[in-house]
């Protein structure tokens, strides 16, 4: 990375509001699902409740409502079981009919002493009583005033054109059309012969319908009849519009029984209809319940005001244990980022001078690649001068030997240019092995073969144990130059009359090349400085070399995949040994032959 | 005894005597044939009248035989008797001849409330018990059928027949009749069977002969 590294990033305050912000936002989201559920779950318990306890009262209303039926279906039934009624019917006496009624209804008949009733939720006092005849129209009373007085129209409402073959409930507008009107409620119960059976006629008893509504839920009810709804309590216009509601209600079929929303007289009800008088020849009514829903709206909405103050109060709560969290969560994440601008700051250094520390090597790479050119060349003049001057006879034999020293001399400089080239190469990383299948033990035996060719000062005694061949991959030329390097060391630091022992082997896949020498040891505080470059141990310094030997061979060691390494150094011995990876035997068989 | 109460005496005296008394007088017999019920009626075999499609009738099967004519009306009206006993009338079909008075007493435990409102007579003796003295009764003075019922129970009903003559009589069960004592010469005989039903024959009665008339 060559950029330079960014100031201190100012983001971490960003860092921390936005995971302040997403918290938030997922915190609100949360608090909002779970309000919102729990406001519509309450709002539902509550409508549930209440519709349960409409539903209860009316139910209740129900049960009064269907025991009054029964018991005033009761007293209807006995009537028309009265022997005088029969007898008047049936023994050609309808003269007799509502004179004979009038007895057995005395205790029936409302008489209009009204303040003395005995105060109850309903009445069972009839307040008109008609017979009908065998077509279902209404025989005629002697007298009104006996039967209770009824007007021509609301008589001709009893009229069923049929005799009823069961108990029929009816309803009955009368009075005025306008606020006077009332609704009463109509029995009509056939009288069956007893001569043959047949229902001869029926008694139609009109009572005062219960009043009922009031209680506890507001329930209010009236009675539908003929699309006008009797419901005394209300306005009008509210009436009307409840009406028409309910009409529509009992138009849309199987809705009669069920509880729904509507709004009359711009206010909210609960409305409730049923048929009063299911199967009957009467006309239809219905039962119209209603309860004002306002107050409960009202109470839904405080519910929802309730539940939005919570929820505020929640997520300014929520805000806050955000803001710990997010400041606490974000703590180790500043700490991170302050750690690695560090890094940073500190690997932009370090690749820095890495950087310069390269140049300046490859610089002095290639210095001393330029400067070992330059040497070779002069070093090459100056032998072949040498060379010359050996040749020719103008020389004393002292001064020959002298110029076949310097001659010597030329041929070391050489060589240390040649490693000081190679090293120069290595360390540019221009130095490229050519692997190939390499078999160790010529370049051994030549060597023996050389050694044996060299004037041999000290006696050495040179011993060798290898393999008939020993396969290894690597570059010939480099291979044999750190064998030549490591036998050159064992034969130079060698003591006069010592050993020189060279052994190659396989073992765990490697191919190990030790040489020994029986030559002094390496000092222990010199052992980890012999591999670096131009050191020279401490040997005196009439042994030839020039410090760049073994940092040499064990460069090209390492080059090779393998190592160089001083294995043992005591007082009798001192042993090198480098290891080279195996060839793969499947090229052998082609290498060897 | 008071006076009425001697008449009364007398009068049956004569009646009962009448056949002996004059074995000249004309006699008829013979046999009506009677509804035979298919089943019995649904209610109580106590009720001895019957109602079927709105027709009275008596339970089991009698028949009414009179004979129809201008006959001088008795001077003292005949006492008839129908009780109320367990509840329902003693007999249940009751002939008198025009102008008899019937006494119903209550033999019962309980309260009994007869009346009629058919229209050959409307009466109301109200509610008394078997302590009601005098024994409460109605003169019949109309012919025509007459259907009683009890106010109090429903189920009680009886016929009583007022017919114009003196000569009728009851049939047996299985229909069989005798009228003795007849004038002779030319009448209708008519059987009652039930509220809607009455044959009637042209008879040529001869005294001291008994003429078998059967029905139909």
């Amino acid at each position: 990375m060559t950029s330079p590294p960014e100031p201190r990033s100012p983001g971490f305050a960003g860092f921390r509001a936005k995971l302040l912000v997403a918290m938030m936002l997922v915190v609100s989201a949360v608090a909002a699902a779970v309000l919102l559920f729990a406001q519509r779950n309450v709002a539902e318990n509550v409508r549930r409740d209440f519709q349960r306890e409409f539903q209860g009262e009316l139910a209740a209303l129900h049960a009064v409502q269907d025991i009054r039926h029964a018991v005033l279906a009761e007293r209807c039934r006995a009537l028309a079981r009265r022997p005088r009624i029969h007898a008047a019917l049936e023994d050609n006496a309808l003269d007799l009919l509502y004179p004979s009624a009038r007895d057995e209804l005395l205790g029936v008949m409302d008489r209009g002493d009204g303040p003395s009733r005995e105060p109850g939720t309903f009445a069972l006092r009839a307040r008109f009583y008609r017979f009908l005849d065998g077509k279902g129209r209404v025989i005629p009373p002697p007298d009104a005033k006996d039967v209770g007085e009824l007007r021509p129209g609301e008589e001709s409402q009893l009229d069923l054109g049929a005799l009823p073959d069961g108990p029929q409930v009816g309803y009955m507008r009368r009075g005025e059309d306008g606020a006077g009107g009332t609704i009463d409620e109509v029995i009509a119960m056939p009288i069956i012969s007893s001569e043959d059976g047949e229902i001869i006629s029926a008694i139609v008893l009109g009572f005062k319908p219960a009043e009922f509504g009031g209680g506890s839920a507001g329930i209010k009810s009236g009675i539908l009849l003929n699309g006008r709804l009797d419901l005394p309590s209300l306005p009008a216009s509210v009436r009307q519009g409840l009406a028409g509601e309910a009409a529509r209600a009992i138009a849309a079929e199987g809705r009669t029984e069920g509880g729904y929303e509507v709004r009359a007289g711009g206010a909210p009800y609960l409305l409730f209809c049923k048929r009063l008088n299911p199967g009957s020849l009467f006309p239809a009514a219905y039962e119209v319940s209603i309860y004002p829903l306002a107050e409960s709206l009202a109470r839904q909405r405080q519910l929802v005001w309730q539940f939005a103050g919570g929820g505020a109060l929640l997520l300014l709560g929520a805000f806050a244990a955000s803001h710990l969290v997010a400041s606490r969560l974000s703590k180790p994440v500043e700490k991170l980022a302050e750690d690695s601008e560090e890094n940073r700051a500190q690997r932009y250094r370090a690749e820095a001078a890495l950087e310069s520390t390269s140049r300046e090597l490859q610089r002095s790479a290639r210095f001393s690649a330029d400067a070992s050119h330059q040497l070779k060349t002069p070093v090459t003049v100056l032998r072949a001068g040498l060379e010359e001057l050996l040749a020719g006879e103008t020389l004393s034999a002292e001064a020959r030997e002298e110029v076949s020293a310097l001659v010597h001399q030329t041929f070391r400089l050489a060589g240390v240019i040649e490693d000081l080239l190679l090293l120069s190469r290595m360390d540019a990383g221009r130095l490229q092995i050519q692997f190939s299948r390499l078999n160790l033990t010529p370049l051994i035996e030549a060597w023996l073969d050389d050694l044996g060719a060299l004037p041999d000062a000290l006696g050495l005694k040179v011993e060798a144990d290898y393999p008939p061949s020993l396969w290894i991959t690597g570059e010939k030329r480099y291979a044999t130059l750190i064998l030549q390097n490591l036998l050159e060391n064992a034969r130079k630091y060698n003591r006069a009359g010592g050993r020189i022992r060279i052994t190659a082997r396989e073992a765990g896949g490697w191919a190990i090349l030790s040489v020994g020498n029986s030559g002094q040891p390496v000092p222990a505080e010199a052992r980890e400085h012999i591999f670096e470059r131009f050191h020279r141990g401490s040997v005196g310094e009439n042994i030839p070399g020039h410090g760049i030997g073994l940092s040499l061979a064990k460069e090209l060691a390492r080059l090779h995949g393998g190592d160089l390494r001083l294995s043992r150094s005591d007082e009798e011995w001192t042993e090198f040994e480098v290891r080279f990876q195996l060839a793969r035997a499947s090229g052998e068989a082609g290498a060897t032959g | 005894m008071t006076a009425p109460g001697l008449r009364r005496v007398a009068a049956l005296l004569v009646t009962l005597a009448l056949p002996s008394a004059a074995p000249a007088q004309a006699a008829a017999e013979g046999r009506v044939e009677l509804a035979k019920p298919l089943h019995a009626p649904v209610m109580n075999k106590r009720y001895g009248i019957v109602s079927n499609g709105g027709v009275l009738s008596p339970f089991p099967p009698v028949a009414v035989v009179y004979l129809e004519g201008a006959f001088p009306r008795a001077s003292m009206p005949p006492m008839a008797r129908m009780v109320q006993k367990d509840l329902m009338f003693v007999p249940w079909l009751l002939p008198v001849q025009v102008g008899s008075r019937v006494e119903f007493p209550n033999l019962d435990d309980t309260y009994h409330n007869i009346f009629s409102y058919s229209p050959a007579k409307r009466f109301d003796l109200g509610r008394y018990r078997s302590d009601e003295r005098p024994i409460p009764s109605v003169l019949f003075d109309v012919p025509g059928l007459v259907t009683l019922r009890c106010d109090i129970h429903e189920h009680m009903r009886a016929l009583i027949l007022v017919l114009d003559t003196p000569y009728f009589v009851v049939s047996d069960a299985e229909g069989g009749y005798r009228l003795d004592g007849l004038p002779g010469g030319r009448y209708v005989l008519k059987a009652w069977l039930d509220s809607k039903t009455t044959l009637e024959r042209q008879v040529l009665l001869q005294s001291g002969a008994t003429l078998r008339v059967d029905f139909p």
